[in-house]
């Protein structure tokens, strides 16, 4: 439980910026995630919290104290790794034992405080086995037990689920949340799984080549993404072209349809600016011909039906209107239409279809060229949807 | 077995995945066929081996446990009776020993740096350590006789520290074989991340080293261990000219007035280094975590 303050930093390997400006406050017993691609320096900042690594400016503050130039083992950190880093030579409970040996606690409170850890985390049955007889989940719960054995006032969890399968990393971030509100413990996560950062987390530090993208709260960082990145990067978004036609009154324009939409307040009349709109929010429309007020459509064919469980993808060819159209979707991008599966028969691939584009559960950003482009695989780009078929 | 495995996870992949999941197991496919079927060559490299090994460690028995007509014991009792085999092999097992854990105690805090805090001395050191293949021993000791010499300002040869030169030199002979044996050991464990995982609890460097690191190498130290105290066991060179009374060297006086003990003698000393090397290799099966070590996922 410990308040802790990254301020202004820096780090650069080599010609290579890995963290710049960095400057975040993690308030006491707050889950904070590290979010981005690989590269983006997220774990390079984690490790410069750990002591790891050296930052070339900037301070580090646990509770009021400077640690910026403590040794990693006087800093009071706990951590956990994605490859586990067990010791080999020590069976579970050993491990677990490890940090409260190394401070020279009484045997009769190490014995206690491990078999209560070993039972909390189900691991009772396996204490005397050593780690290569263990599974990958039980691995990880070993160091999650072994880490919270010292009472760390922070805990550093870098990747912890990424080398664990799907139903046991599920299970495991429900595991930790739990854990770490019970025990109020300040965390930091570092992952590149978005729907990781967005379950357990309290606020999320979208980071890109180095820096803060964005910080916000779960909802905030999925409903309003203030830039392109963040929106591509935290879940599927379409981006679809408009102009400004008054940044006083927020209008923008796309194919005549003129309308009212948040964020436009402010962006350079006459430019181009990007909509944001999730696949989940776009509604297909029954009668081509409907007349809307406020919103826009977009009429498209379907191209791919991608089966998701409870909702089925479309994605949406629109014709653009010339060579010049400046309103055309991103090439290879298509419009991702979420349907309820029980109704995605009536729009198979190759029908054309009019979707609804409800401007208050969009919003608009400027300057799209700028933006990085999303990673391969988040956005519905055209070359994920043909590994989506074959895969089919 | 892993071919299996692979079709089962092919099946659910997409295209390109099955296309190299195919071609993976047609790979272990073809390394199982090689490995099962022994070719003939393979036989014969093998028996030619098996003779080179063999034939010379049968005429030194046949010379060293006869009479010349008869099959007799006699040679070996007496030359076990003899003083100087006691003294020189005491001798040599003091001497091999301290430089078995000088090569330990230097080598692999070193190696360990190296690999976690120095990666760019590596060539550096991996450069120093084969030395000893380059230099003949014969040259090493005309240095160590010429620099620690009596007309030297460091004259060691002819105080009491004088064991320290033969030491020395079999420090350097082991070089090669201990650093590569524990440094082996330490790239297939995860020095960094392990040191790092004890660092965050608390752990300092030095306890780090003693509590995580040398248990996770026990197997590559004991191999060091083994080949660096075989190494200062067998030397001849350096013990000869430096005038020390070493086995070897005492088996060579032997062997040249007393013929028949020298050869028995010398089948004791083959016979008690492999005792040596087999309890040792027994020991290192039973030290816990070594599969980490032995076997990785491959």
């Amino acid at each position: 439980m410990s308040r802790l303050e990254l301020s202004d930093l820096q780090k650069t390997f080599g010609d290579q910026r890995a963290v710049r400006d960095f400057t975040l406050t993690v308030e006491d017993g707050e889950l904070v995630s590290f979010l981005g691609p690989s590269g983006c320096g997220k774990t390079t900042t984690l490790r410069m919290t750990a002591g790891f690594e050296t930052p070339d400016s900037g301070s580090i503050v646990v509770d009021g104290s400077d640690v910026t130039d403590m040794p990693p083992n006087r800093r009071g950190m706990g951590m956990v790794f994605q490859g586990y880093a067990l010791f080999p030579n020590m069976t579970a409970a050993e491990n677990v034992e490890f940090g409260l040996a190394v401070r020279k606690r009484p045997t009769a409170e190490r014995r206690t405080r491990v078999s209560e850890l070993l039972e909390l985390f189900g691991l009772a049955h396996v204490a005397g086995s050593y780690p290569h007889q263990l599974s990958g989940g039980q691995q990880q719960r070993v160091a999650l037990a072994r880490a919270l054995a010292v009472q760390p006032g922070v805990l550093l969890l870098d990747e912890p689920l990424s080398a664990v399968d799907a139903k046991v990393r599920e299970e495991l971030r429900t595991e930790i949340r739990r854990m770490q509100v019970q025990l109020r413990i300040t965390t930091i996560l570092v992952t590149h799984d978005q729907s990781e950062a967005l379950s357990i987390s309290d606020r999320v530090v979208v980071m890109n080549r180095g820096a803060i993208e964005e910080v916000g709260t779960p909802a905030q960082i999925y409903a309003e993404p203030r830039s392109a990145f963040t929106a591509g990067f935290i879940g599927a978004m379409n981006e679809i072209p408009v102009r400004v036609v008054s940044g006083t009154h927020g209008q923008i324009e796309r194919r005549g349809q003129r309308v009212t939409a948040p964020g436009a307040e402010g962006l350079p009349e006459g430019e181009l600016a990007v909509l944001l709109v999730r696949p989940e929010s776009l509604e297909p429309l029954q009668a081509t011909s409907e007349v809307l007020n406020g919103d826009l459509t977009l009429r498209g064919r379907v191209e791919v039906q991608t089966f998701l469980g409870a909702t089925t993808r479309l994605l949406l060819r629109e014709q653009p209107a010339g060579p010049d159209d400046r309103y055309a979707l991103p090439s290879s991008r298509r419009l991702a239409v979420d349907v309820a599966s029980a109704s995605a028969g009536q729009w198979p691939a190759g029908s054309e279809l009019s979707v609804r584009i409800p401007v208050g559960s969009s919003r608009v950003i400027a300057d799209r060229s700028a933006a990085p482009a999303a990673p391969a695989g988040l956005a519905p780009s055209i070359e994920s949807v043909s590994r989506s078929s074959a895969r089919g | 077995m892993s071919g299996g495995s692979m079709t089962g996870e092919a099946t659910e992949e997409t295209l390109p995945a099955i296309v190299a999941g195919a071609h993976a197991e047609r790979l272990v496919r073809r390394r199982t066929r090689r490995r099962t079927r022994t070719p003939a060559w393979a036989a014969v490299v093998l028996g030619a081996a098996a003779v080179y090994f063999l034939v010379p460690l049968y005429a030194t028995a046949v010379f060293g446990f006869s009479t010349g007509k008869a099959f007799t014991l006699q040679p070996l009792f007496a030359g076990l009776a003899d003083d100087g085999f006691h003294s020189s092999l005491l001798l040599s097992l003091g001497y091999a020993i301290v430089t078995t854990c000088l090569a330990l105690v230097v080598v692999a805090p070193t190696a360990y740096l190296v690999e976690l805090r120095f990666p760019g001395l590596r060539s550096t050191i991996e450069f120093v350590s084969i030395l000893p293949f380059v230099i003949p021993p014969i040259i090493l000791t005309v240095g160590l006789s010429t620099v620690y010499g009596i007309r030297s300002p460091v004259n060691l040869i002819s105080s009491e520290w004088a064991p320290v030169l033969l030491v020395g030199g079999y420090f350097v002979l082991t070089l090669p074989f201990a650093f590569r044996a524990i440094d082996n050991a330490l790239r297939a464990v995860d020095v960094r991340m392990l040191s790092e995982a004890a660092a965050s609890l608390g752990a300092s460097p030095v306890h780090t080293f003693l509590r995580v690191i040398v248990p996770s190498i026990s197997l590559g130290l004991v191999s060091a261990a083994l080949l660096a105290f075989t190494t200062a066991m067998g030397e001849f060179t350096i013990a000869a000219l430096l005038g020390y009374p070493t086995f070897p060297v005492y088996l060579l006086n032997v062997n040249a007035y007393l013929p028949r003990e020298g050869e028995a003698l010398v089948l004791v000393s083959f016979f008690i280094t492999w005792a040596g090397v087999l309890a040792l290799a027994a020991v290192a099966r039973r030290a816990p975590g070594t599969q980490i070590v032995r076997g990785g996922p491959m």
